[in-house]
């Protein structure tokens, strides 16, 4: 056979006895776990409380901390309504429609740069950049595009798209928007009548 | 005296215990089963390329869904309903695309797919899905005719109601491209190269047409094989063509050996693609012959989307691998859009799921049309045709080893 058998204790082990006067034994209290003194346990209470009342501060419910700024891109919206009449002409070579800037949410949104991206053609916006738009209160843009050079005009580019400067407090970003197939088609009509007028005015002469 | 200090201090002790205790359990947020151990497992299927060619982002896709199901299941976002994932390999090849799909649908607890990442798989498993009336979302696929039919430059029709994208188009993405090559970088002269498959074919001829229509010149137009790795002769082409920017239609497998070719050869015009090939593989296997590649992605910069910044922190700490960048949120959003509509169809049906699997299904298909979520990637919902409405793209450039974004758009 073989095994551990119980634990017997060593010599020294055992706790020390000792006899009440009247002669009860009993066991000593664990007096060795707290401090000897009534001041030093007083003040060892209160760091206890204090430190339960600064956890219970630390860790107090709170309300959620706010989201973070978005990025302007991520809540500004550039649109070509769907009410929008077909560009108007605005001189010989020129035209004009309008745009809206809207923001879906957070902090106002500057725009800071209108442009387009195509040879030939330069843009003009109403009101003039910078302007500040507000999260619900969608801001009417009258942009007015001059041909420089009908033979560099893209007349039927597949997504035409206007190219901004986006600003707010998280970060200040160039970004383009693709107005959709109804400013593609209004955009082509327009440049070949603006562009037309031109050939038209020459064929005149 | 002394038994009165030992009062005061179990008193403390007990008190700041049970605080502990209570301020423990504030933060808990009811993980564990509520309804007694009757909860219902469902399945949400994956099916991308998870290993061999193209699984770099195929396991963006594969872990994008992981995430969202864990966090669904975290949050508890479907009382009484747990989701697992099965991810499935089709090693970007249709037909083995299409088995997957029927043996996803043959599993009578997925509820919905995620996936996959390839256009042309896809073509293989829409009518698998239809048939069964699964949920399909794709978080990558761009081809237009996935959504809108073979004529949709004409007459767009959708083919099937079971099949959604969180991907913009390639009619976009092609326009976005060459708008940038031809207005930014000044580019009039392109070389076109696929891989003729679906998503190549289809992006090279969208971006053709649109840089011809803003004035620049398609000097070549050529096709490759996936697979090859020897360019020798298509860099000849390029080089005698007097191209000044090479486009190609394709993934990042051919794409990086091509211009590592290309500019071995003196060639030094830039690669320009599509989200194929937006992978850090693609600089990781071209080096230095990578720099001032570009490729167009959907969605914007990763870091500039707060709410995906858990999910990216969750991504990198789980050592998850593949590449999140270019699919991960999407697919994290698509999956999330298959959960939210099982909860939906709970809640329409007194708390309680539907009894008839195919009854699920077919709810779950009805939900997911009505999606509309702020996910990570911005809002989540979908037009009549499955596309999502959150159309934003990035053109990237290679700058000093690294995917840079050099310029965002959003289609109205």
């Amino acid at each position: 056979m073989s095994g551990i058998g119980p634990v017997e204790p060593g010599d020294g082990t055992l706790a020390p006895e000792s006899r009440r006067p009247d002669g009860i034994l009993r066991r000593p209290h664990p007096t060795h776990l707290l401090p000897h003194s009534r001041p030093l346990r007083l003040t060892l209470a209160a760091l206890l409380l204090l430190a339960g009342a600064g956890y219970l501060y630390a860790t107090r419910p709170r309300p959620p901390a706010p989201p973070p700024v978005p990025y302007p891109i991520q809540v500004v919206a550039l649109t070509y309504p769907a009410d929008q009449p077909a560009p108007r002409p605005a001189g010989s070579h020129a035209f004009r429609f309008s745009v809206l800037v809207s923001v879906r949410s957070g902090p106002p949104v500057s725009v800071t740069r209108v442009s387009q991206p195509y040879a030939g053609l330069t843009v003009t916006a109403s009101p003039a950049p910078p302007f500040r738009t507000r999260a619900g209160s969608p801001r009417k843009i009258t942009i007015t595009m001059h041909v420089t050079e009908c033979g560099k005009v893209p007349r039927n580019a597949g997504f035409p798209f206007l190219d901004v400067t986006l600003r707010n407090p998280q970060a200040i970003q160039d970004h383009s928007f693709i107005l959709g197939e109804r400013y593609a088609r209004d955009l082509s009509e327009a440049l070949q009548v603006a562009c037309s007028n031109e050939s038209g005015h020459h064929q005149n002469r | 005296m002394r038994q009165r200090s030992m009062v005061i201090l179990t008193s403390v002790l007990t008190t700041g215990a049970l605080t502990l205790t209570a301020c423990g359990s504030r933060d808990d947020n009811g993980g564990g089963s509520s309804d007694g151990g009757n909860t219902t497992t469902l399945t949400i299927g994956v099916d991308a390329p998870l290993s061999g060619e193209n699984s770099t982002t195929g396991l963006g896709i594969q872990y994008g869904a992981q995430i969202a199901v864990d966090d669904a299941n975290k949050n508890n976002l479907v009382p009484g309903v747990k989701f697992k994932l099965k991810a499935l390999d089709d090693k970007a090849q249709p037909a083995t695309g299409q088995s997957n799909a029927t043996a996803l649908t043959g599993d009578k607890s997925v509820v919905g797919v995620v996936g996959p990442l390839n256009s042309g798989v896809a073509q293989t498993m829409q009518q698998v899905f239809a048939s069964a009336n699964m949920v399909q979302i794709s978080p990558s696929n761009t081809n237009p005719e996935l959504t809108q039919g073979k004529n949709w430059q004409t007459d767009k029709k959708r083919p099937y109601k079971t099949y959604f994208r969180t991907a913009t188009t390639d009619e976009l993405q092609g326009s976005f491209a060459a708008g940038y090559a031809f207005n930014d970088l000044k580019k009039k002269k392109a070389f076109v190269v696929d891989d003729k498959q679906t998503y190549g074919a289809g992006l090279a001829k969208i971006f053709a047409e649109q840089f011809k229509k803003l004035g620049g010149t398609v000097v070549q137009t050529d096709h490759i094989n996936t697979g090859d790795k020897d360019f020798g002769s298509l860099v000849t082409k390029i080089k005698n063509s007097g191209a000044d920017i090479l486009y190609y239609g394709g993934q990042y497998d051919e794409s990086s050996l091509i211009t590592k070719q290309l500019k071995g050869a003196g060639v030094k015009i830039p690669l320009f693609g599509g989200d194929g090939m937006f992978a850090s593989t693609y600089i990781e296997t071209a080096g230095a012959a990578s720099e001032g590649d570009l490729a167009t992605a959907i969605g914007v910069p990763a870091d500039t989307l707060p709410a995906a910044k858990n999910f990216i922190a969750t991504y990198k700490a789980k050592g998850y691998k593949g590449d999140y960048g270019a699919y991960g949120a999407y697919s994290y959003d698509a999956a999330s859009a298959i959960i939210r509509a099982v909860k939906a169809v709970k809640d329409a049906n007194g708390g309680k799921l539907p009894t008839d699997n195919n009854d699920l299904r077919s709810k779950v298909v009805d939900e997911v049309q009505k999606s509309n979520f702020d996910g990570l990637t911005g809002k989540v919902s979908f037009d009549e045709y499955g596309d999502t409405t959150n159309k934003q793209l990035t053109v990237y450039a290679v700058e000093k080893g690294k995917w840079k974004a050099a310029k965002t758009g959003t289609a109205d």
